[in-house]
């Protein structure tokens, strides 16, 4: 990133941080003239901790795709207060939850600013509209009617939070990455759902009394536990595995770091090629499980510099199977078995050992992209027959068997996206190949072994997106 | 033996739900001023609702599936006004379920107990929320829907303590569980309840006011949790199956007798249950087990074959693997401490050595004993006994021995 680019990040952040407060604050206070302040406000309290609760912890749907029930929390409170003062309340509930303890913990001035004028633009929005499709009648409406409205309130709700969201990204980073983005137009069926579930329940609060809260929140709340323990089981899971493989690997020298740099290429390749969240996920566990066979692989042979006999070969080949089979014992990774079993077959159909092979035998896209990641990443660091490669070297070699071994398409998506990220793999000295294996013989250069492996971060932050 | 005095006790109970169902109905149908047609319609619509909505089933973190049948009657006891007509279509869709346990796909997984459990469990809300409701508006201190709010609150702990006491009985009776442990694992289950019984409650009260809007009221809120639950389990499954894969990789290895892993945790999970150890801490011990010989890999290197090792490296560099993965620290601790003596010299019982690696340690050994050394069941539980001098804890020892009597692999 270049210095003035990031300066002028900075000052647009600063404009929107003014900004963005300004017209919440004014939106706040024109309200106050104009609508009166809900009673009680015991129960104005209640909502305004709701909403916060679940503003502040997303549930996450799936891979990257979070939701929150906050939405639903603003309809009902609309309904429940009336149309006198649905807005002011909404609006001034919604913007207690500007500050979450992560922004107060890492000390963040830029988030907390602009949510707080998001949040009052987008809950004044749709309680107004709420009102005002309610009419004359109110909250004493038909209980369709009220639950109807209270959805298209909400999706006003969504639509207006991503559009703002697009804006300060825009406004910040001048460009729009789509990819990471269009996920939240996904979203606009749980808004429909919660808006009307929101509504529905205002209703049943004003027709039934305050006995319908405990109620609600309980069934709320014990959902809300399960979908955490379920988050964090999954996250469990795939940690588990991730260090497992890790540690295990660590025993070798030679392929320290080899799954994990494995894993963070094809995700960067899936990324630069509009994967969503489960497909990036399925490719993660995949490269996360490529070379779990060679783990039981006795070292003598994976470290041997002379060729194998036909015997050794045999054995290293059902070692790998054997643990290929354990694997496809999970269920769920059976898919991501066959991916990390298929990346060694040729783009152009032909087998690991060079035999020419069926067309349907020709790998998935996704086979191609770990055995592209694999193969990168084998050539750029230090293996027990060579010293790391450069980087250049790595990108010709690619190349150069692109058609035949990789797959040409993804074999350019992956460098362009490498070179975009300013990232360097390698050795920074150049070698030719016979050089690398005469200086590995002598043991000369090992210390140029692959740069530090970033690290893989399978859920970055969604950054400004509220939804 | 047991499984007699079961079957008469589960006959028993289902005669009396017919009998109870009869009576009802006779009591409700000659009440003085009451229209029959109303009260059969009524009675006959909540028996099927009941039973209708009692084919649902959810999976409860205590392993087992919970039927949502309790959500329905927590309506039923809201909305339907006559007492006798409740009683009936409660009784009546209990023994209906019962019967179409043997027919019906959805019904194949759960057993008898479970029915035991949910018969009694509903019997005991029904008999708490009528008592109840009637003490707090006699007493007039709420109004109505506080009231029905209070008195299902009073009616559910009822219900979750006697379906509690009941599946521990039943285990008790037919296997080797500790009731303690039976007793532990279904309060496992109280934020499933609570939610069905919340939910159910929801419905009762908005369903007068609100029409068919109630179903969406209660029903699509419960269905978010319901949703949660059933991932929840499947992530559990997949998880101790991906555990259970990796553990293995050491024996395909060849670096450690094929099925060790597996066996050491099945007897260690056994043993854990008939101690009466806590649910979470028996799931932590079933990886711990299966885990317990992954520092074998490390054998791999050659460099380390020929440098030897003791049991405690294995132990060592298995706890280092572990502790890689967050999430498992307990579970890198158990297998630390697995090959170490359970007391020393003038030390009762060693504090820093947990109950589960002392069952791994007998359960490892006792595998090794038949695996390794080709002894015979009652030989190896006999180089158990020998070495509990330090080495093996002899109350997991005697466990370990009711164990295998329980499971006929050695005499009584």
């Amino acid at each position: 990133m270049y210095p003035n680019e990031l300066a002028r990040q900075h000052r647009a952040k600063i404009r929107l941080a003014i900004a963005f407060p300004v017209v919440g604050a004014t939106i706040l206070v024109v309200l106050a003239f104009v609508q009166d302040f809900p009673r009680p406000v015991w129960l104005w309290a209640l909502f305004a901790v709701a909403f916060a609760f679940f503003e502040w912890n997303t549930v996450e749907v799936n891979d990257k795709l979070y939701a929150s029930p906050s939405v639903m929390v603003i309809m009902t409170a609309a309904v429940v207060f009336g149309p006198e003062s649905a807005v002011l309340g909404c609006a001034s509930m919604a913007a207690l939850a500007l500050l979450t303890p992560d922004d107060i913990r890492g000390r963040q001035w830029f988030q907390p600013a602009v949510n707080f004028g998001q949040l009052v633009i987008s809950a004044a929005a749709a309680s107004s509209l709420l009102v005002l499709v309610l009419g004359p009648e109110g909250s004493d409406a038909n209980v369709g009617r009220i639950a109807l409205a209270s959805a298209l309130a909400a999706v006003a709700y969504g639509f207006l939070n991503y559009q703002l969201v697009l804006f300060i990204v825009r406004q910040v980073y001048g460009h729009l990455d789509l990819h990471k983005w269009s996920h939240l137009a996904q979203l606009i069926v749980p808004y429909i759902g919660m808006g009307f579930l929101g509504g529905l329940l205002g209703a049943a609060y004003l027709l039934v009394g305050p006995a319908t809260l405990p109620l609600i929140g309980i069934v709320f709340f014990t959902g809300y536990m399960a979908f955490e323990s379920y988050a964090g089981l999954r996250e469990a899971q795939l940690s588990t595995l991730a260090g497992f493989i890790k540690a295990l690997e660590a025993k070798d020298l030679y392929t320290r770091g080899h799954t994990e740099r494995v894993a963070y290429f094809s995700n960067m390749i899936g990324e630069a090629m509009g994967y969503n969240g489960t497909q990036l996920e399925k490719l993660r566990w995949a490269a996360l499980i490529h070379d779990v066979g060679k783990l039981a692989v006795p070292r003598e042979l994976i470290r041997k510099k002379a060729r194998l006999t036909d015997e050794e070969w045999e054995k290293m080949q059902a070692h790998s199977h054997l643990v290929e089979d354990l694997l496809s014992d999970v269920e769920f990774l059976r898919p991501m078995v066959d991916i990390a079993a298929n990346h060694h077959i040729f783009y152009d159909g032909s087998g690991y050992d060079g035999l020419p092979d069926d067309e349907e035998h020709a790998p998935t896209t996704e086979a191609s992209i770990l055995s592209i990641a694999d193969a990168f990443d084998a050539m750029t660091s230090t293996r027990s027959y060579r010293v790391a490669l450069t980087q250049e070297y790595a990108f010709a070699e690619l190349r150069r068997c692109a058609g035949t071994q990789f797959d040409p398409e993804v074999v350019e998506v992956f460098i362009t996206a490498l070179e975009a990220s300013g990232e360097r793999y390698g050795s920074p000295i150049e070698l030719s190949e016979e050089e690398a294996r005469r200086r590995a013989e002598h043991g000369i250069g090992h210390s140029h072994a692959a740069t530090e492996s970033p690290h893989m971060n399978p859920h970055r932050s969604t950054g400004t997106a509220h939804g | 033996m047991a499984e007699a005095r079961l079957r008469a006790i589960t006959l028993a109970a289902w005669v009396s739900l017919a009998v109870c169902a009869a009576f009802f109905t006779v009591a409700g149908l000659t009440t003085a001023g009451i229209d029959q047609r109303s009260w059969l319609l009524d009675a006959a619509l909540w028996t099927f609702v009941i039973t209708g909505v009692s084919l649902i089933t959810v999976p409860a973190p205590s392993g087992t599936r919970l039927s949502l049948g309790i959500g329905a009657v927590v309506s039923a006891s809201i909305l339907m006004d006559e007492v006798t007509a409740f009683g009936a279509a409660v009784s009546a869709a209990l023994a209906i379920s019962w019967i179409l346990k043997t027919n019906i796909s959805a019904f194949r997984h759960r057993t008898d107990s479970d029915f035991l459990g949910d018969s009694l469990a509903a019997a005991a809300y029904a008999a708490t929320y009528v008592f109840a409701h009637d003490v707090i508006v006699e007493a007039d201190i709420v109004d109505a829907t506080w009231s029905v709010v209070i008195s299902v609150g009073i009616g559910g702990v009822a219900w979750f303590v006697v379906r509690a006491l009941v599946s521990a009985f039943v285990g008790v009776e037919r296997t080797d569980l500790a009731g303690r442990y039976l007793w532990l694992l279904s309060l496992e289950d109280w934020a499933v309840v609570i939610s069905m019984l919340a939910a159910g409650t929801l419905f009762g009260l908005t369903w007068p006011v609100m029409g068919p809007w109630a179903l969406a009221v209660s029903v699509l809120p419960y269905a978010f949790g319901h949703l949660a639950f059933e991932r929840y389990h499947s992530t559990r499954i997949t998880y101790g199956q991906t555990i259970r894969a990796l553990a293995q990789i050491p024996e395909v290895a060849g670096l450690a007798p094929r099925g060790h892993s597996t066996r050491t945790s099945d007897l260690s999970v056994a043993i854990a249950q008939e101690l009466g150890l806590h649910p979470n801490d028996v799931v932590e011990l079933e990886y711990a087990a299966l885990m317990h010989d992954v520092g074998r890999i490390t054998l791999n290197e050659p460099a380390i074959l020929k440098a030897g090792y003791t049991d405690e490296d294995i132990a060592r560099w298995g706890a280092q693997i572990i502790a890689e993965a967050p999430y498992l620290e307990n579970v890198s601790t158990l297998v630390e401490a697995q090959h170490r003596p359970y007391r020393s010299p003038g030390i009762e019982s060693d504090p820093d050595v947990p109950m589960a690696s002392k069952i791994i340690k007998v359960c490892s050994a006792y595998d090794q004993g038949q695996v390794e050394l080709g002894l015979s069941p009652i030989e190896s539980l006999e180089r158990i006994h020998q070495g509990s001098a330090y080495e093996f804890d002899p109350a997991v020892a005697a466990s370990l021995r009711r164990v295998l009597v329980y499971r006929g692999e050695i005499p009584y």
